[in-house]
């Protein structure tokens, strides 16, 4: 029972803190389970992959009612995302556990740096991309009626096809990882395809449930998610969120991304460890 | 007049169809594990205990003897379910606004996660 409210409270500190400084509850929730809970990798994927399923889907239905997701779009993207999320979901049952943690290990890595970089230049917070540009649309802007449908109402649609293939490598990611691929989608989006920011982050956060989800039920068929270790973080990494969306505006995270910068890296070291055997 | 940086066309009632299906499912889902998780610390249960494996046959029953494990799972399956749903929302109201693409779009993810659920049932 301790246990239970041990995982309660390391989920509300990870959904809080994810939400404060903008990261999937995955990246800090698998470390959690892994490290402090000693559940397998695979495992931890599974339990993550349902809980950054609850907590993409609370905020995507405020970016749908605000208009601020763009809904063809995550369709159209999500598609190859779930491609990428099956793909991902079967192979994560034939790779070694060591290879999964030494994989999160660098997506710890990453993740200190870009909290490292500068604000104007992190992918995630940079300006926008430049709206209305629909003179200086060349051949690799979309000119279907398909990609007119997925533009916006200020911005055209570019370079679908890369698009889609980031959609891939996202899914891919997810599945394997247990994160909701916004470290992936939001700078495909945005950088490649154009998209103004805020569209992008809504628009991938609304597109995790899908991604997720799809790779979530071959976890689940294959026996990868364990209700008891999931029920818990599940309930904690919702509170977390919840606190983390309303407090988010009155907090500066500066110092707060610093100190989580050292945090992952060292986690990232312990991930390490573990992927090399060394206990 | 849409907003700058939103999406554009007539899609609005059915963004508000999905958001509610996401809504529903979703907090749904939560309510019932929230119960489980109850459960589990009235039990005594911990999460790192081996839990019984899902067994649809026995969800009702589970639940019906406030068993932890029949919440959870029906819970954990509503939130997996979810986001199918929103996009069978989303294909219903593209066939009943005549947008082929988008159906098709649709449709295609929907094949996409039951071949998910065919690879998740086959080769374990």
């Amino acid at each position: 029972m301790e246990i239970g409210l041990l995982l309660i409270a390391g989920g509300v500190a990870t959904g809080l803190f994810g939400s404060l400084l903008g990261l999937g509850g995955g990246v800090l929730l698998v470390p959690l389970l892994t490290l402090g809970f000693d559940l397998p990798v695979r495992e931890a994927v599974g339990v993550s992959l349902v809980c950054v399923i609850i907590t993409s889907a609370a905020s995507a239905t405020v970016f749908l009612d605000r208009g601020v997701a763009n809904l063809r779009l995550g369709m159209v993207l999500e598609l190859f995302t779930a491609i990428g999320a099956l793909i991902g979901g079967t192979i994560a049952f034939l790779l070694d556990e060591r290879f999964l943690a030494g994989l999160f290990s660098l997506l710890l890595l990453y993740t200190a740096v870009t909290m490292l970089r500068p604000r104007g230049t992190d992918a995630a917070t940079e300006p926008e991309a430049p709206e209305a540009d629909l003179a200086d649309a060349p051949a690799q802007t979309s000119r279907t009626r398909l990609g007119d449908a997925m533009s916006g109402a200020s911005y055209r649609l570019r370079n679908p096809i890369p698009g889609a293939f980031g959609g891939v490598g996202g899914g891919v990611m997810s599945a394997l990882l247990g994160i909701g691929g916004g470290l992936v989608m939001v700078p495909v989006m945005h950088v490649v395809m154009r998209v103004p920011l805020r569209v992008a982050t809504a628009t991938s956060n609304f597109m995790i449930g899908v991604t997720a989800s799809t790779s979530a039920l071959v976890y689940l068929l294959k026996g990868g998610i364990d209700p008891y270790a999931t029920g818990p973080a599940a309930i904690g990494v919702f509170v977390g969120a919840a606190m983390g969306s309303r407090m988010a505006h009155r907090v500066d995270v500066g110092m707060l991304r610093l100190l989580f910068a050292a945090v992952l890296t060292y986690t990232a070291f312990l991930m390490a460890r573990r992927a090399l055997g060394v206990q | 007049m849409t907003p700058a940086g939103t999406t554009r066309g007539p899609g609005r009632p059915l963004e508000a169809t999905v958001s509610t299906v996401l809504k529903v499912g979703t907090y749904a889902g939560i309510a019932l594990v929230a119960v489980g998780v109850v459960l589990m610390v009235v039990d005594g249960r911990s999460p790192l205990d081996v839990a019984p494996s899902l067994d649809l046959g026995r969800l009702p029953a589970d639940m019906a003897a406030l068993h932890p494990s029949g919440f959870l799972w029906l819970g954990v399956l509503l939130v997996l379910t979810t986001p199918p749903a929103r996009v069978l929302a989303a294909l219903i109201g593209y066939l009943r606004g005549r947008e082929r693409e988008m159906a098709i779009v649709a449709l295609l993810i929907l094949v996409v996660i039951a071949l998910g659920v065919f690879a998740g049932t086959t080769g374990s």
